[in-house]
């Protein structure tokens, strides 16, 4: 065993365990830990929101260069701060329209392309999507389970009809499939929660107590 | 039936404290546990494998300190691999929280291997083998505007370096210039580079995701709309193993220690649901 | 005027950033990059005051009122001043006109997020590994089959993943592999469907003004 002498180190370390004290009960420890956290986050981002982005893409440009087209972007974007003046805080939605109507037309043809028609294109039953597998005469077969599964989930989310007969019994089959695929889901997240522990201990065994390699 | 009444009723705590030991001590007295390779990741590996020599590989290092012990030993794999292949790289973020570990993992990396190299030609040198772009906000920025040019969008570097007077930047321009893309995340920008990027672009992608959001990306990896996929730690482990295999690399395998203590906490905790379940079945029956 | 003028930017917006899919000409092209490169871009960095000023609003709010926990608002606000300042003067590689080091000691904004930011961010989800294995102790029941078939597919799962699986039985890590790529897939691929539906007629309702609800209330017309 090696204790670090890096004071950081030592300063992370303590945090951790601070954090930790959590799971034995809630305590000042704990809460001065987490408000720092939040704190230091959101000045890390300011720093870097800064320095990274305003000074060379609207400071630098308006200012020192003299570029005055700049003032269209800096004047909308110090609409932003009108958010804390109720009586003009509706200017507020001008600079939020422009980015909400940007990023959601752009996202229709995206979305309608990749999320949509390639997975349809995933979906049915063609020659290529039976070698896809690379399972020989076996791929036709799961590309059929592929197919009707896909089918009868869709079938589960059809609730304007009532779910009897036909549609009743493609639903059941479809839960059968979404209840396989959370089983799976669940079993992949009990590796990823246990992975962020192991991580975490991996720091506190080696960096700071040199207990492990 | 008392011993089944007091299973139900045990504190939380002491489930804590043994899921800790069943942790700590396969970390504290290891042992080597050697993984399969499935289709998945070796597909991922042979498509950063046969990256052009005239293109390069772009890597997104989109993963948080939250994600970082799942997504992290895959971006040290995929640099020492396009390194050793001396591929060219281009590193980025889409998020600001990521940058700082973005630029730890390339650190070690190039430090491991110009320590061993002889000469320049050896050594992994700035501005000509890769640049280390940073981050632009909103993300949408980058992934569509990198189609038409790269250095139109990250102007200046991470470091502040002018990009269009970097070596590097004067041969990859856009995405015609890029092999291929592999995005670390812990959320969704995987599924924007293929939505944005490779929908209107054409662009290869390949991802390495953590194992909370893998069952919905198993989706694209069928479709090919990925070119390979590593899951969560066991993902990461499987690329270390490969690249081992496959380019002789000896390196500190950071997710091939976790598996140990990862198998250990799996038991624990599908006996805690087994001793759960039948708790449940006998207080049922009781009743 | 306070919503119609709104509307009608998310609406204009909207077939800005739809055309360059469909007209592959230069103007259009060149007309999307500038839009990105030099008004979002800059835009998205004064997004940062509308999150910043909330956290910083409900904190001081905390703190006027004296309500429950109020002093470690204080810990929030001078962890977040003394952050900024030593970000803002010091640079990003502690090269600023602030001086981010004290003889080998060195503070600067890198400094802080690896010791700091990362041991905090990474501990906070790390604790997740014990909720989830208390609750799996205690919430997860085999009530129905339908629960007992997530059962079993999340323990193939569980032990088929590690190398575990592979020394129980060498097919166990091929099953778990063909349960995601198979009826894993069929299941998240119907609700993909359908978020990915939703998301697209949301997204039309919006640039048509049909969706209002980001508009926020109050305003008038």
């Amino acid at each position: 065993m090696s204790l670090s002498v890096d004071p950081w180190i030592w300063i992370g370390a303590l945090f951790s365990l601070a954090i930790f004290s959590f799971l034995y009960k809630d305590n000042p420890f704990y809460r001065v830990a987490e408000h720092v956290f939040v704190g230091a986050a959101n000045g890390y981002a300011v720093t870097f929101y800064w320095h990274n982005v305003l000074v060379p893409a609207l400071f630098n440009p308006l200012f020192r260069q003299g570029q005055l087209l700049f003032i269209i972007p800096f004047v909308i974007g110090i609409l932003y701060f009108t958010r804390f003046i109720p009586k003009i805080g509706w200017l507020l939605r001008i600079p939020i329209g422009i980015y909400i109507g940007y990023y959601v037309g752009a996202s229709i043809p995206a979305y309608i392309q990749a999320f949509i028609i390639k997975q349809v294109q995933g979906t049915i039953l063609t020659p290529q999507n039976f070698a896809s597998w690379s399972a020989g005469s076996w791929g036709i077969l799961w590309s059929v389970i592929l197919f009707a599964g896909v089918l009868c989930t869709l079938s589960y989310f059809y609730f304007s009809k009532e779910h009897k007969g036909v549609l009743g019994a493609t639903s059941r089959i479809g839960t059968i499939f979404i209840m396989i695929g959370f089983g799976a889901a669940f079993g992949y997240t009990v590796m990823a929660r246990v992975s962020l522990l192991i991580g975490r201990l991996q720091f506190l065994l080696g960096d700071w107590l040199g207990i492990i390699r | 039936m008392k011993i089944i009444d007091k299973l139900a009723k045990i504190d939380r705590r002491i489930i804590y404290l043994i899921l800790a030991v069943v942790v700590i001590l396969p970390m504290i007295f290891p042992s080597v546990l050697r993984v399969r390779v499935m289709p998945p990741v070796e597909k991922l590996f042979h498509a950063v494998d046969n990256v052009p020599k005239e293109k390069a590989l772009i890597i997104d290092f989109d993963y948080a300190p939250q994600t970082a012990p799942e997504l992290e030993p895959m971006g040290f794999a995929l640099l020492r691999h396009a390194f050793r292949k001396r591929t060219k790289v281009l590193i980025l973020s889409l998020y600001v929280q990521m940058l700082g570990l973005a630029q730890n993992a390339l650190t070690e990396v190039i430090e491991e291997f110009n320590s061993v190299a002889e000469t320049n030609t050896d050594s992994i040198i700035y501005g000509r083998d890769y640049v280390f772009l940073g981050w632009v906000p909103p993300p949408i920025i980058p992934i569509l505007g990198m189609g038409e040019s790269i250095t139109n969008v990250y102007q200046v570097d991470y470091y502040g370096n002018r990009t269009d007077t970097l070596p590097l930047m004067k041969e990859i321009k856009n995405y015609n210039n890029v092999g291929l893309l592999v995005s670390l995340s812990g959320s969704d920008p995987p599924e924007w580079w293929i939505a944005y990027a490779q929908n209107r672009f054409g662009l290869q992608v390949g991802a390495g995701v953590t194992a909370v959001s893998a069952s919905k990306y198993f989706s694209y990896y069928q479709t090919g709309q990925f070119s390979g996929l590593m899951v969560g730690m066991k993902g990461a482990a499987e690329y270390e193993e490969m690249i081992e295999k496959e380019l002789a690399i000896k390196s500190r395998r950071i997710a091939s220690e976790a598996l140990p203590p990862l198998t250990y906490a799996h038991l624990v905790i599908m006996v805690f649901i087994v001793i759960g379940n039948i708790s449940f079945l006998m207080q049922r029956r009781k009743k | 005027m306070k919503r119609t003028f709104p509307l009608f930017l998310v609406l204009i917006f909207g077939i800005f950033a739809l055309l360059p899919y469909i007209i592959p000409h230069p103007i259009i092209q060149n007309t999307d990059e500038l839009l990105r490169n030099n008004l979002l871009k800059i835009l998205s960095a004064f997004a940062l005051v509308l999150g910043l000023g909330s956290l910083l609003k409900v904190h001081t709010d905390k703190i006027k009122r004296k309500r429950e926990n109020w002093e470690y608002s204080w810990v929030l606000i001078m962890t977040f001043i003394i952050t900024s300042i030593i970000g803002l003067f010091g640079g990003v590689s502690g090269t600023g006109i602030l001086p981010t080091s004290i003889g080998s000691f060195p503070f600067d904004i890198q400094t802080i997020y690896f010791n700091v930011v990362v041991p905090l961010g990474s501990t906070m989800f790390a604790m997740l590994a014990f909720f989830m294995a208390s609750a799996a102790y205690r919430a997860f029941r085999a009530r129905s089959t339908e629960a007992t078939l997530l059962l079993i597919a999340g323990f193939i799962v569980m032990l088929g993943v590690l190398p575990l699986g592979n020394r129980i039985s060498p097919h166990l890590p091929s099953f778990a592999q063909w349960i995601m790529d198979v009826p894993n897939v069929a299941g998240q691929r119907g609700i993909l469907f359908g978020v990915a539906l939703g998301a697209v007629a949301t997204s039309l309702k919006i640039i048509l003004g049909i969706e209002r609800s980001w508009l926020g209330g109050g305003g008038g017309k």
